[in-house]
């Protein structure tokens, strides 16, 4: 008896555990170390983007960074 | 009717597994600590149920999962030199019936260990996993719990989910691991994320930490006691409050000793004298045979080598002659003693080289989550990180925790390979990698941020988007981003 309390409460945990991560995009994408690299990129593209911009009006590319 | 709730249960996780495949990886964690397969007496028994997981959680990583940020690390490396070299010995063993046996569960723990760190690539996975370890030891626990609270405890009585008395099922390993896993059982009351912290989260928690305070009393384990001594140790470093903490847990451990058995009493008396009980005495007898097989053997004889040994020596044996009860010291011959010790058993086993791997091993193991956990605490009190980041250096502290009480444990029982505690490791190696992680990426935008500033320095340029003179990366902003 006590044995199937235990495997029956200890079931139903994973049970809702696993249903949450299987709901949660957070699993396969982790919001920080995605969110830095997201972030880095982002900073990388605004400077490309940047010196582009700068060579198209003639001027220094650092002027416009 | 219990072979079908758990066909039915892992039927589900293998299903939910289909669009996240790091499910089955938390399917074979279950699998392998609790054994349905040996709980169950029906169908189950004839499934290949641990195989089945294996092949899924392998198989979903390679071919569905994402893998970026997947890292083989030093401690991987540690532990797949092991593998080669207990391949090596078992090749050349000098019981190789037995060390075939022995062999046929190592290598699985040992390559399921070195796998899964690949799969701990984010912050909800390495909780999940912690989750999924102690849910499925939890199980084992609050049974075995209820059952001495109940008054069914005794040395070698007590009845687990399944009896032949091996791997996790074995008193001592499960009053170490029981014991070891409380301050990550701690954890979850205040970083959980999949149940978040509430009060019965915590309820749940504190009825599963006594339990497994239960588990070194139900059995009689002297190593659960020594881990419990251990435990109460380790607090004192971790803990805010250590007069508060030695107070309360002073206050609970005399509130509790007039509700132990006398029989624990006298089990823990043959601690401090190991002549009066055999099983304590023969372990100094293997540990020096060991060291003089070691000396002629030093790379090892394989698994069970401890098959080799055989002593004779003088011990009080109780001799019962219809109402007389009397004591007599007499020659008692014994072999094939096991080691008794994890330290023992790799060196009986493995020689001084894999000796040497696992101590580096678990010495590393120590050493990267004490960098990890006094650098994120340091940030933390300077407030650099975020709550996202709150959880790492707590986690840390308790996955440290749990290697020193498995190494308290494993002196005097021979744990070397226990796949849970293997498990511990690849949590660890996935905590420090994730950890890795974030100082590359934010490193990445400090660089990004660096170049752009130091162009505008060149150039004489500030103003708006200019990087914080500090140098320190715009974390809101990436966290949001």
């Amino acid at each position: 008896m006590i044995d199937y309390i235990a495997l029956t409460l200890g079931h139903g945990l994973l049970i809702y555990g696993f249903f949450r991560l299987f709901m949660n995009d957070e699993l396969d994408f982790d919001p920080l170390v995605d969110g830095l690299k997201q972030t880095a990129r982002k900073r990388k593209r605004e400077r490309i983007d940047a010196a582009r911009a700068s060579r198209r009006a003639g001027a220094d590319p650092d002027d416009a960074a | 009717m219990i072979d079908l709730v758990f066909i039915a249960f892992i039927g589900f996780v293998l299903l939910l597994g289909l669009k996240r495949p790091f499910l089955w990886v938390l399917l074979y964690v279950y699998i392998d600590i609790l054994a349905p397969q040996r709980i169950g007496y029906g169908v189950i028994v004839d499934l290949k149920v641990s195989l089945i997981a294996f092949a899924a959680a392998f198989g979903g990583w390679l071919l569905m999962d994402r893998k970026e940020g997947a890292r083989f690390t030093f401690r991987q490396g540690l532990m797949l030199a092991l593998l080669v070299y207990c391949a090596w010995t078992t090749s050349g063993a000098q019981f190789p019936e037995s060390a075939a046996t022995k062999w046929d569960w190592v290598w699985k723990a040992l390559l399921f260990a070195i796998f899964l760190p690949l799969t701990l690539i984010t912050r909800a996975r390495i909780e999940a996993l912690a989750l999924t370890m102690v849910t499925s030891i939890g199980m084992i626990v609050v049974s075995t719990g209820m059952k001495t609270f109940a008054g069914g405890g005794g040395y070698g009585n007590l009845k687990f989910f399944v009896k032949d008395n091996s791997g996790i099922y074995e008193s001592s390993t499960l009053a170490t691991v029981a014991i070891g896993l409380v301050p990550l059982i701690w954890w979850f009351t205040k970083y959980g994320t999949i149940f978040k912290p509430n009060r019965i989260v915590t309820a749940l928690a504190i009825a599963t930490i006594f339990a497994c305070l239960l588990i070194p009393i139900g059995t009689e384990a002297r190593t659960g006691l020594l881990c419990i001594a251990a435990l109460a140790g380790l607090l004192l470093r971790y803990v805010k409050q250590r007069l508060a903490v030695m107070a309360v847990a002073g206050a609970i451990g005399l509130a509790a000793l007039p509700f132990l058995p006398q029989s624990y009493y006298e089990r823990m008396a043959t601690i401090a004298q190991p002549g009066g009980d055999e099983s304590a005495s023969t372990r100094l007898a293997v540990w020096g045979w060991t060291l003089d097989y070691a000396a002629q053997n030093p790379l090892g004889g394989g698994f069970d080598s401890y098959r080799a040994n055989s002593f004779t020596y003088r011990m009080p044996v109780v001799e019962k002659s219809g109402n007389t009860t009397r004591v007599v010291t007499r020659e008692v011959t014994d072999e094939a003693r096991a080691f008794h010790s994890s330290v023992f058993e790799l060196l009986g086993e493995q020689g001084y080289p894999g000796l040497l791997l696992w101590l580096m091993l678990h010495g590393t193991g120590l050493w990267q989550m004490e960098r990890v956990r006094s650098r994120w605490r340091k940030r933390d009190q300077a407030g650099e990180t975020g709550e996202d980041e709150a959880w790492i250096a707590p986690m840390a502290a308790a996955l440290q925790m749990a290697t020193c009480i498995y190494l308290v444990g494993a002196m005097f029982q021979g744990i070397g390979y226990q796949p849970v505690m293997l498990m511990i490791i690849g949590l660890q190696i996935g905590l420090h990698s994730y950890c890795t992680r974030i100082d590359s990426a934010r490193a990445e935008v400090e660089r990004a941020m660096q170049v752009g500033k130091g162009r505008r320095q060149r150039a004489g340029v500030g103003g708006k988007g200019a990087a914080d003179p500090s140098g320190k990366p715009p974390v809101s902003d990436a966290v949001t981003a």
